[in-house]
């Protein structure tokens, strides 16, 4: 089909000249000749700071760098680190007398007062992390992203996998994706690794161990759709599945063991066992999410996320933040969340004098207990001209555990078996890339 | 170099480039944001300046023009095959090697036609099909030049409405919220998608324009691009006929009839571009040309 003279009956030609310049402007998509943004680094950096009132404290730095390696493609390393101070309950009631335990290590003991939660102040730790993924197109409308994560502090690895798939369909309204991941924990605890419900020894006995570390792996898949709605609305629905098989208990928590006789008293010598956990746990997640831009730019987004298990606990997770744009490029984000959690089968506050024989499992672990936490927080950002992004973040974290005094043995009743827990977070960003960073170094030398 | 203004509910960044007032209209209010992209466009717009305007030495256009046989990076490989698909298309009309008929037409108001004979000896310099084009590699005969000068501008249009529609935004900006651009170089319009409410963006056409698609001189532009093709101020004149800019590269003459401007609304602004360069190049037919392609155009005779 050609083009004749004017004289000739013109031809309709727009069907091809539309697909000469498709193929003109196909693979161009990216900045392919863009020198200004297409060969830097995008740096993120921040730096967190979390308390808990009375309680651990941790100073994590964390340092994400991000590249464009080719067209589409992209690698991402992300360094953590983290300095963990301060004490954590141990498990153990509070009593009406001073209370000693022996440390984990075995060598030493604390001491703790009467009528107070006991806690272990020996926590010290510092973790280092590294995960690298690379994101790459694999076909079309399809992309992978493949990571390896590594974390390393002094008595626990972890080494971990993870491939995701996303497939745009419905011209690109739709996206399907499909996650797996693989995790391979060695926790090594200090003096070894305490058989579940034996007796703790008291200083400066030894405890009964089973070896020096132990391992548990992670398995887990997601299937998720993610669904732009208009021009303003997108929501995404996800399905995880996991398994987590091997080592599952924490060999630093105890739990106080009480005479048989209703008093409410701790057991004679031995009044505390190492906790036990099954050796595997079944989870599954939903998780939904919808964001949502309102017409003057500010942005909407809030999620719910169900989490139950085969230990018995069920969690509900609500979120919602909301984005407020003003001029100048400064933004302020509030933020809510509330999370409600179902305590575990095995979860025990206190054990009745031979029960560690007759039960499989126990734990006094506030973290398996029945809780909820609410937390409020406000981040505020500054964009400046050049995209670089300052950003401050500012949240409270209450935590209420189910208070069960009322059915607790005797004395006990007056004490505070599960404690309020508030911890506070603050954490400064900055977003910027190496451009940024190299014009500024150049413009000093002007 | 990049000045930007703030609008009602929308920026507007103004720069300079292909010898063109530029501008790029930002569907936010985040200011920050509306100087990113406009930066973008300027940069993009210059970098495609500079690869390929004939007035510089040291770029790849000057040195295929040489004669040097030249291994070509892939944007060029790609314009050069859609020059030759669209020499194809218009059986040898569009022509991006007819350039070095300007030697001896120059299209100042005046009298002054070239002898019949100067232009008969150029006519061995023109013609896509003299060119040796595969890619990456392509030899011009001596004495041949290629130019982008009929694609180049449209081609920056469309290119920078698709790096602002894949523009890494803040994070605050979700997928599908990216905001909506019109980029106007010199009058050659790309727009990227609708307007934050749906709406499109105000486009007004020079007056004087008649067409029988045209629905008025002053339309909304959703999606696509609009260009403009022709130059009412170049023309010879001679013995009471008006000779247009538009050569055929056939025959080395200017084509008869020609409107002085054609404007095309189109999926993009290349092919807008194309479908305005075509019409002129049908000269009287333009219009008979343009009802057939069934797009909105806008005669100026």
């Amino acid at each position: 089909m050609q083009l004749k003279k004017s004289h000739n009956t013109p031809r309709n030609i727009r069907r091809q000249l539309a697909a000469a310049t498709c193929g003109l402007l196909a693979g161009a998509g990216h900045a392919g000749g863009l020198v200004a943004s297409g060969n830097n680094w995008k740096i993120d950096s921040a730096l967190l700071i979390y308390a808990e009132k009375d309680r651990v404290a941790l100073v994590e730095p964390v340092l994400s760098l991000s590249k464009e390696i080719d067209d589409d493609e992209f690698i991402n390393v992300r360094i953590v680190a983290d300095v963990l101070t301060g004490a954590s309950p141990n498990g153990a009631v509070p009593a009406d007398t001073p209370q000693t335990f022996t440390t984990p290590s075995g060598k030493s003991t604390y001491t703790e007062a009467a009528n107070t939660t006991p806690l272990d102040d020996t926590f010290k730790d510092s973790r280092g992390a590294l995960n690298v993924e690379w994101d790459t197109p694999l076909g079309n409308n399809l992309r992978g992203t493949f990571g390896g994560n590594f974390s390393n502090e002094h008595d626990y690895l972890s080494t971990g996998f993870s491939a995701n798939f996303a497939q745009d369909i419905n011209q690109r309204h739709t996206t399907l994706a499909l996650g797996l991941s693989f995790n391979n924990d060695t926790v090594s605890p200090e003096g070894g690794v305490p058989v579940g419900l034996t007796v703790m020894p008291v200083y400066p006995g030894v405890k009964a161990t089973d070896g020096s570390k132990q391992d548990k792996t992670v398995k887990e898949v997601l299937f998720g759709v993610t669904q732009i709605i208009d021009r303003s609305s997108l929501m995404q629905l996800n399905y995880s599945r996991g398994q987590s098989d091997g080592y599952l208990t924490d060999p630093y928590k105890i739990l106080s063991v009480l005479e048989d006789d209703g008093t409410g008293n701790l057991r004679g010598t031995t009044p505390y066992v190492y906790e036990s956990r099954p050796d595997q746990r079944n989870y599954q997640i939903l998780f939904w999410k919808g964001v949502h831009q309102l017409p003057n730019e500010n942005v909407l987004n809030l999620s719910y996320r169900y989490f139950w298990d085969d230990w018995g606990i069920q969690s509900h997770t609500v979120d919602l933040r909301y984005r407020f744009d003003f001029a100048g490029g400064h933004y302020l984000q509030p933020h809510l969340r509330y999370y409600q959690q179902a305590q575990a089968d095995f979860y025990r506050q206190t054990l009745i004098d031979g029960e560690e024989t007759t039960l499989a499992y126990a734990s006094a672990d506030y973290r398996l207990g029945e809780f909820t936490t609410q937390t409020i927080g406000v981040k505020y950002g500054y964009q400046f001209h050049n995209g670089a992004e300052l950003n401050l973040r500012v949240e409270m974290i209450e935590q209420n555990g189910k208070d069960r005094s009322a059915d607790a043995i005797g004395k006990l009743q007056n004490q505070q078996l599960f404690p309020d827990n508030e911890a506070y977070l603050l954490q400064a960003g900055v977003s910027l890339d190496s451009d940024m960073i190299i014009n500024y170094v150049l413009g000093l030398f002007k | 170099m990049v000045s930007l203004e703030r609008r009602a509910d929308y920026f507007v960044g103004r720069f300079e480039a292909m010898a063109s007032h530029c501008e790029v209209l930002v569907d936010t209010r985040s200011e920050s944001l509306a100087r990113e992209i406009t930066r973008l466009a300027a940069d993009e717009v210059t970098r495609i300046e500079h690869k390929y305007s004939r007035y510089r030495d040291d770029n790849i256009l000057h040195h295929i023009n040489s004669g040097a046989p030249t291994r070509v990076d892939a944007e060029t490989a790609r314009l050069l095959d859609y020059a030759q698909q669209l020499y194809q298309l218009s059986d040898g009309l569009f022509d991006i090697s007819s350039g070095v008929l300007r030697r001896v037409w120059r299209f100042d108001g005046s009298d002054r036609l070239p002898d019949a004979a100067e232009v008969e000896a150029l006519l061995p310099l023109v013609g896509w099909d003299k060119v040796m084009w595969q890619a990456p590699l392509i030899q011009l005969a001596p004495g041949m030049e290629i130019d982008f000068g009929g694609i180049g501008k449209e081609y920056a249009a469309d290119r920078v409405a698709q790096l602002a529609s894949a523009f890494p935004l803040p994070q605050h900006t979700q997928p599908g919220h990216t905001p909506s651009v019109l980029v106007n170089l010199g009058g050659d319009l790309a727009v990227t998608g609708p307007r934050h409410d749906g709406s499109g963006w105000r486009v007004g056409i020079e007056t004087g324009a008649t067409g029988a698609n045209a629905k008025a001189a002053d339309f909304s532009l959703q999606q696509g691009g609009v260009a403009t093709s022709g130059d009412a101020k170049r023309y010879l004149q001679k013995d009471g006929r008006r000779y247009s800019h538009v050569l055929d590269p056939r025959s080395g003459w200017p084509v008869s009839g020609a409107p002085h401007a054609v404007t095309v609304a189109a999926a993009t602004c290349t092919d807008a571009g194309m479908l305005s360069t075509l019409a002129l190049l049908q000269g009287a037919g333009a219009e008979a040309f343009l009802r057939e392609q069934d797009v909105p155009y806008w005669c100026q005779w």
